[in-house]
């Protein structure tokens, strides 16, 4: 697999950022001298689906759901780990199987303190 | 080894203690999981063996490192009867997270692998981001809590970056094999390697608070609570440079002197930096912590000047520095609560209304500033040492300079215990817990300056 790659290789990526680039740049120049420009109170507001905006962006949101959202990343993320581990089943046998229930074990512990610590209540 | 499971195990117990309202056992049960860790890592003295695929090493330094740490966060974890109360109820996740961060603490002194260094870093590190902002309603504890987190995840970032570097270079994460490919290459190191130790060092630079790496510190230590500040500037600083000596000693002995420079300068800049800055300070707290840097500066001084007894020299530096910084913390936490102030005038007239315990301050004080007879003397004594002999007159002679530039701000404290006259005539009240770390810290400070020969030949 040892290939060696001049510099001058990668010419054809410049050129397409180049062409990228150019694009983006002479779209925006040309709309900006051709297009007319007729500025009303609504075209100038901030474009949300077509939707009236309402309010200000940084509006305080509950906590709660940070917290809910949170641990539903870290029970999605912890599944992924079995992947890897279901597919080399055989192969670690009984030091697996155990591994794994400790793992799960450790979660189950993590799982029950959540819901007795009131992290899902949501009143 | 068993030492990491027997305390990530009983921090979960100690979680569960919380939820049923079992405050009274929580700390029992951590010290005696804590003691029952230092016997496993005592008896696995001199065995040296490798875990999980060659990932950890524990060897004799990963265990005097791993028992000092360990032992201090003992020391902590007993003055904090009755001061995590006063914070919020939830003092079960606050020993936890104490203990969670020792196990990351134990990755990192005993890290065969950068992997677990990373790991290991992280776990103690994430701990302490939560633990630096517990006064959730102080502006200035959460502002710690934010500068720490950031500071902290842009300098792992760093480190990071060094780690891949290294690999892209060696192919591997293994400090031996490294260290095999260093060792063939005969001192020649390619850029790309030279760039990644570079960037290992900045990383690691910033966690033990060296300068130009330092400026989160002063914000962090003087915003967290005090006992949080304790644990920061003793455990998780030895841990710091536990990691990082050992980073140099085991793979990349054979290129430090490609980084002598750079190494010479962290060390004058830190030293000068800590020092001078302290001199300004007004409250103790807030001098704690640029002395703290200036002590970074010493210990870098023995990495610089790698040698065979490179890490015996900072376990001792650390040894002392831990134990006088843990007794200074306990005594600021008294002085705080009862005159609500942490500048040196709340220490005035100490000595005639607490006369032991303005005592064990100017023990610890003294040992920090590095005077005969406590254990600090030793610890500067060992680091000169080894820099003398390696040739380094000119950053010896400028660490002696300042380490007499640094009696002004630990005598400022003592002056004003004993030659000033309280306001009040309140006493301070000690619980038996507290009077036991005084008095284990006080005598242990004498000891070690007397006979330093108990510990200097372990390694």
């Amino acid at each position: 697999m040892e290939s060696n790659f001049l510099p001058s290789d990668y010419f054809p990526i410049v050129l397409q950022l180049l062409a990228a680039i150019g694009f983006v740049g002479l779209t925006m120049l040309a709309t900006h001298l051709v297009g007319p420009k007729r500025k009303t109170k609504d075209k100038l507001e901030t474009f949300e689906c077509g939707i009236e905006q309402q309010g200000d962006a940084r509006a305080p949101i509950s906590i709660k759901y940070f917290l809910v959202a949170i641990l539903f990343v870290l029970f999605d993320v912890e599944v992924i780990f079995m992947y890897p581990w279901a597919v080399n089943f055989r192969e670690m046998g009984m030091q697996g199987l155990m591994e794994m229930f400790v793992f799960i074990g450790l979660l189950l512990a993590g799982f029950v303190y959540i819901i007795k610590k009131g992290a899902l209540d949501w009143e | 080894m068993t030492g990491i499971i027997i305390i990530s195990l009983i921090a979960i117990v100690i979680l569960f203690l919380g939820l049923y309202k079992l405050d009274k056992a929580i700390v029992p049960l951590a010290v005696a999981a804590l003691l029952a860790a230092i016997t496993s890592y005592a008896l696995a003295w001199n065995t040296n063996i490798y875990y999980f695929n060659n990932m950890l090493f524990v060897d004799n330094f990963a265990i005097l490192f791993s028992i000092l740490t360990i032992a201090t966060t003992i020391l902590i974890l007993l003055l904090s009867p009755g001061y995590f109360e006063k914070i919020s109820s939830n003092v079960a996740e606050y020993v936890a997270l104490i203990l969670f961060s020792l196990v990351g603490v134990l990755c990192m002194v005993s890290y065969n692998n950068f992997s677990m260094l990373f790991i290991g870093i992280e776990i103690m590190s994430i701990s302490m981001y939560i633990m630096a902002g517990i006064r959730k309603k102080d502006l200035a504890s959460n502002e710690a809590a934010l500068k720490y987190f950031l500071m902290g995840s842009f300098a792992t970032g760093f480190l990071l970056f060094g780690i891949a570097l290294v690999y892209g270079f060696t192919g591997s994460f293994n400090l031996e094999t490294i260290s095999t490919l260093v060792m063939e290459s005969g001192g020649q190191a390619a850029a790309l390697f030279v760039a990644g130790i570079l960037f290992m060092i900045v990383g690691m630079s910033f966690k033990v608070s060296a300068a130009p790496f330092h400026f989160w510190a002063p914000d962090v230590y003087d915003g967290a609570p005090s006992l949080v500040t304790s644990y920061m500037s003793s455990v998780v600083k030895t841990a710091s440079f536990a990691a990082f000596i050992r980073m140099f000693i085991v793979a990349f002995a054979g290129v430090i002197h490609i980084f002598t420079p750079t190494l010479w300068a962290l060390a004058a800049i830190t030293i000068i930096v800590g020092n001078v800055i302290a001199l300004y300070q007004d409250t103790f707290k807030r001098m704690l912590a640029y002395s703290s840097i200036s002590h970074a500066g010493y210990m870098l001084i023995a990495i610089l000047a790698l040698g065979p007894d490179s890490g015996n020299a900072i376990f001792y530096y650390a040894v002392a520095y831990s134990i006088a910084s843990v007794s200074a913390f306990a005594i600021l936490i008294k002085v705080k609560a009862l005159k609500n102030s942490e500048s040196f005038d709340a220490f005035n007239g100490l000595a005639k209304n607490n006369p032991k315990s303005a005592l064990a301050l100017t023990i610890s004080m003294c040992s920090l500033a590095g005077i005969p007879l406590t254990a600090g003397f030793f610890g500067k004594f060992f680091i000169f040492t080894i820099a003398i002999n390696q040739g380094f007159y000119w950053l010896v002679g400028l660490a002696i300079l300042n380490a007499v530039v640094a009696f002004w701000y630990y005598f400022r404290v003592i002056i004003a215990m004993y030659m000033k006259s309280p306001s009040s005539d309140e006493k301070i009240e000690y619980g038996f817990s507290y009077k036991l770390v005084l008095w284990i810290a006080a005598i242990a400070t004498l000891l070690f300056g007397l006979l330093p020969g108990i510990l200097s030949g372990l390694l």
